[in-house]
């Protein structure tokens, strides 16, 4: 399998062409750092515990409902089988042999921190609070953290987005290169199709169906990528053509192979540049689609954590003047499409058949 | 989140089916009419000391569709501003502080002794705008347009169909009104409205040429002059029929109101705090609570009130579905009653604006006053949950029974209004260990699924009125059809029976006491847990606007709902000079009034 994709010179040359631009190199690595960590973001963000140690037993809790009564914990009515208070249960262990060790955000994204706020009548203060010690990037109207909200949300739009990108990829491939090579009838049909179906505004029919039907995480993914997939058939599809008719081509179905394999097999490699070079836009679309749904409020329901919902309530009038609503998503959305344009950028350079090309 | 769904508990009314048109015998007047009147209740407002004259500054949402006073478009925004000003289209009224019914159009009204129809004699004295007289004739041809489907308003059509069965006319200045049904409150029910007949045609095309037209109306305002998309300016005629009335005379003290068209609520704060509008209302807790600690205030020029009135309020808040197999058990509806978290939702999102609704009838007299809401009480709602089985925590740490099922509930909203106090419910179940998922669709297709009892547990939101509707949500026959308002699927034969008193017996007593009970017994079975309410109107004004001792009446929604102030010219010259100077006036330090007594404990 993997032979199908070993390294020509030509890619090798581009990869190193690739390293050879700092901003996009670069901005590769803090990109993959970033997605690295927030695979971990339960480890960072939340109120679960990442290690207790009670009575010379190590716990693990972060994936795991653990009730009070296993670390004889009591709650303010005296039941014992609600879910451990590990913020409180440290400070009580305080100077004992147990010890609890809590992410660097003690918070998780949908908790709302009502009672530590009060005013000097002992009154609650009511959310959004600023940024402070307790809250590095303040809280939302809910009073949820911002920074541990910021963390899950870009987990799950890149990973929305790369799922998408990956998925609509393997459909466009597949369709577009064998519009490529069958040509005839199923090039002419399935065209027409893409040619009616492209035209649906993508945004206006995930809307529509939100009326109806409340998405999840894998629905929205599905509606989304009955869209996604168009785009790329066209690269691929003219790509194929012009490969077909190459000797190397020729000469594999003058041996006989399958057009399984001298698609997938023969062309396919040589087709890459635009899958490569699209990709990262691709990606970006993801993003800001997302984006756009949930500020919009057609995304995924609440209270999942993401951008545009934290957009959407610095928006709101009543949280007018509230920088760190606004600021906070706004960096953190500019800061990811700027690393993944200028990856797109440095991909599309490495691969400009001007600098380095198969035929000369 | 109140108007979300305005119409719905007028629609069941209207889907009762017509019965035959009856022919319209010669009417005459039958012997033995017991007239009635009243003359003996205090004016509303403050006609002593107000003083008319001057001009009110006010704002508007969008600029008005339409001028007319029926067809299409008739019944959006600029409705509330025509009604109350321009239409006074009343036979007789309410009062808004005593509840007695007091003349309007109609000086003297007789209800027969079956009662179905009511005889009124109209004010002689009562002219259109035009000053031709307000005569039966005016009447007959209402109710005639409001049957006539060329008045494109098939809504209208068939609820003054449903209701009505004849308008006739006795003689010139005597009508009777004879509904399809007899009615304890059948000057209620027997809504009909006067047009005026000698200028008004419906005919094909009316709709579009009249749609800007200055209508000929009863009321005390005209409309003046209008600017398309920028104004509206109602303009007072001094010599108004309805001034004669003792209870309308201290009312409709401007000269002239100009509604001017500022789409945000943010704009119209802007203006007022640039002293370009005279009143605004205060809807948003928020901006009462944190935004108003501002110099006009301080330096004495405007002041603000948050007046406490008492007006019926429909249910609002979190109902259950039945038929739901875990929402059929009793003790686990009642654990989540004791587990909402008022309080904590009023603190932290709501500025302590509001108050907990307990009755399904809130606001009215039916509502039971001995009722005390379910509080926030884990400890309650721990055993309510043992008793409905739900001891062990499953892995996830949601409670599970011994046939397994776990203790989870999916909530149907139709709205995001609600989102972050949602949120919030839902945490404070989980802690409990109560899964509660929110399911959030579009407005329609949430109600179309809640009518068809296609849910869990759903968000309510309905408008109430002085009488309350018990039949469409709480009767037995409702809770197995489809598409009733009966989202619930409640039914009860205690019920029914509590239901049937309140509509059909003419005992009042026996109405109010049937009515607390109900109340009592839907607050014992749990299944609609009630959120809170705004029993008040919230104020700013510049100082030269004054008002009467109560400022409105108890019974008011919205300030337009009786236009008590005045506005005194001569204080209104002297603050605009401290303005101009920065000179300091003494403020007013009082926001909270309650001249009625009516501010929940």
């Amino acid at each position: 399998m993997w032979t199908w994709f070993r390294i020509s010179p030509l890619l090798r040359r581009r990869i190193a062409r690739f390293c050879q631009i700092r901003r996009g190199f670069y901005s590769l690595i803090i990109l993959s750092l970033a997605i690295f960590v927030s695979l971990f973001s339960n480890y960072i963000a939340n109120n679960r515990a990442i290690i207790v140690k009670y009575n010379g037993e190590y716990y693990f809790p972060t994936y795991k409902f653990m009730a009070m009564e296993v670390f004889g914990q009591e709650d303010e009515w005296g039941f014992t089988d609600a879910e451990t208070d590990y913020v409180r249960l440290k400070k009580e262990w305080e100077g004992t042999e147990n010890w609890v060790m809590m992410p660097l955000i003690p918070f998780n994204p949908s908790q709302n921190d009502f009672d530590f706020y009060k005013d000097k009548d002992e009154q609650p203060i009511p959310p959004p609070h600023p940024p402070d010690d307790r809250h590095l990037l303040g809280t939302d109207s809910q009073g949820r953290d911002v920074a541990a909200r910021l963390l899950y949300g870009f987990r799950l739009s890149i990973f929305f987005a790369l799922m998408l990108t990956l998925c609509g990829y393997v459909i466009g491939v597949v369709i577009g290169s064998l519009q490529g090579f069958l040509a005839g009838w199923f090039d002419l049909t399935t065209q027409r199709f893409i040619e009616i179906w492209s035209l649906l505004p993508v945004l206006y029919v995930v809307i529509l169906l939100r009326t109806v039907v409340e998405p999840t995480f894998w629905t929205l993914l599905a509606v989304m990528l009955i869209f996604e997939w168009m785009g790329i058939t066209y690269y691929m599809r003219t790509e194929v053509y012009r490969e077909k008719t190459r000797e190397y081509a020729l000469a594999a179905r003058a041996a006989g192979a399958s057009t399984f394999r001298i698609v997938f097999k023969h062309l396919l490699p040589n087709c890459l540049t635009p899958l490569i070079t699209f990709g990262p836009f691709a990606i970006i679309a993801g993003i800001s689609a997302l984006t756009s749904l949930d500020y919009l409020g057609y995304g995924l329901p609440p209270p999942t954590p993401s951008w545009g919902e934290l957009i959407e309530q610095s928006m709101d009038s009543s949280n007018r003047g509230k920088l760190w609503l606004v600021l906070s998503p706004f960096v953190a959305l500019t800061f990811t499409l700027i690393l993944v344009t200028m990856i797109g950028e440095s991909i599309r350079e490495a691969f400009d058949p001007r600098r380095q090309s198969r035929y000369d | 989140m109140k108007t979300l769904f305005a119409s719905a508990a007028i629609l069941l009314v209207a889907a009762m089916t017509h019965a035959e048109e009856a022919p319209a015998p010669a009417a005459t007047l039958p012997e033995g009419l017991k007239w009635q009147t009243n003359w003996d209740d205090p004016p509303i407002g403050d006609p002593e000391h107000a003083i008319k004259g001057g001009t009110l500054r006010d704002a508007i949402s969008s600029y008005p569709k339409t001028f007319r006073v029926i067809g299409p478009n008739s019944n959006e925004m600029w409705a509330n501003w025509r009604r109350n000003y321009t239409e006074f289209s009343g036979l007789v009224g309410r009062h808004p502080n005593t509840d007695n019914y007091i003349p309007a159009l109609a000086v003297e009204w007789a209800i027969t002794d079956d009662n179905k129809s009511v005889y009124y004699r109209l004010d002689p004295t009562a002219t259109w705008s035009d000053g031709k007289p307000i005569t039966a004739d005016d009447f007959v041809f209402g109710y005639q347009t409001a049957l006539n489907p060329g008045i494109l308003d098939p809504f209208v059509n068939q609820y003054t169909g449903d209701v009505l069965e004849s308008v006739e006319k006795i003689d010139t200045h005597t009508i009777k009104v004879t509904g399809r049904q007899p009615s304890w409150r059948v000057l209620e029910d027997l809504g009909i409205f006067p047009l005026p007949a000698h200028v008004m045609k419906i005919e094909p095309g009316w709709e579009v040429a009249t749609n800007y037209h200055v209508p000929v109306t009863a009321g005390p305002y005209t409309i003046g002059e209008s600017k398309e998309g920028e104004s509206v300016t109602l303009v007072r005629n001094p010599n108004w029929w309805g001034y004669k009335n003792k209870y309308y005379a201290g009312l409709y003290n401007a000269d002239k109101i100009v509604v001017r068209v500022v789409p945000e609520d943010d704009r119209v704060y802007d203006f007022f705090k640039r002293g370009e509008l005279d009143f605004i209302q205060v809807n948003r807790a928020r901006r009462w609570a944190t935004e108003m600690d501002i110099d006009i205030f301080k330096r004495g020029y405007a002041a603000r009130k948050m007046l406490f009135t008492d007006t019926p309020d429909g249910m609002s808040g979190i109902g259950m579905n039945l038929n739901t197999p875990i929402l059929k058990n009793k003790d686990f509806r009642k654990a989540l009653q004791y587990m909402f978290n008022f309080e904590e939702l009023n603190t932290q999102l709501m500025f302590n604006a509001y108050f907990r609704k307990v009755s399904a009838f809130d606001g009215t007299e039916f509502a039971n006053p001995d009722l005390k809401p379910y509080g926030f009480d884990p400890r309650k709602a721990r055993e309510h949950l043992q008793k409905a089985g739900f001891t062990q925590r499953g892995a996830d740490g949601i409670l599970v029974n011994k046939a397994g099922q776990r203790a989870s509930v999916t909530l149907m909203t139709g709205g995001k209004s609600l989102e972050a106090h949602l949120n919030i419910v839902q945490n404070t179940y989980k802690k409990a260990g109560i899964e509660l998922k929110i399911q959030s669709l579009e407005g329609a297709t949430y109600f179309e699924k809640i009518r068809e009892k296609a849910s869990e547990a759903f968000m309510l939101s309905m408008t109430g009125g002085f009488y309350p509707e018990p039949f469409q949500y709480f009767n037995s026959t409702q809770a197995k059809e489809p598409q009733t308002n009966n989202f619930f699927a409640f039914s009860n034969p205690r019920a029914d029976e509590l239901i049937d008193i309140y509509r059909f017996d003419m005992d009042k007593q026996k109405r109010l006491d049937a009515m607390h009970e109900l109340d009592a017994m839907i607050q014992d079975e749990a299944f609609y847990i009630p959120f809170w309410n705004a029993p008040f109107i919230r104020f700013a004004y510049y100082r030269w606007i004054e008002f009467p001792a109560d400022y409105f009446p108890k019974r008011t929604e919205s300030y337009l709902d009786y236009p008590t102030y005045w506005i005194n010219e001569q204080k209104k010259a002297d603050i605009e000079a401290a303005m101009k100077e920065n000179r300091v006036l003494a403020a007013d330090p009082v926001i909270e009034v309650d001249p009625h007594g009516v501010k929940p404990k």
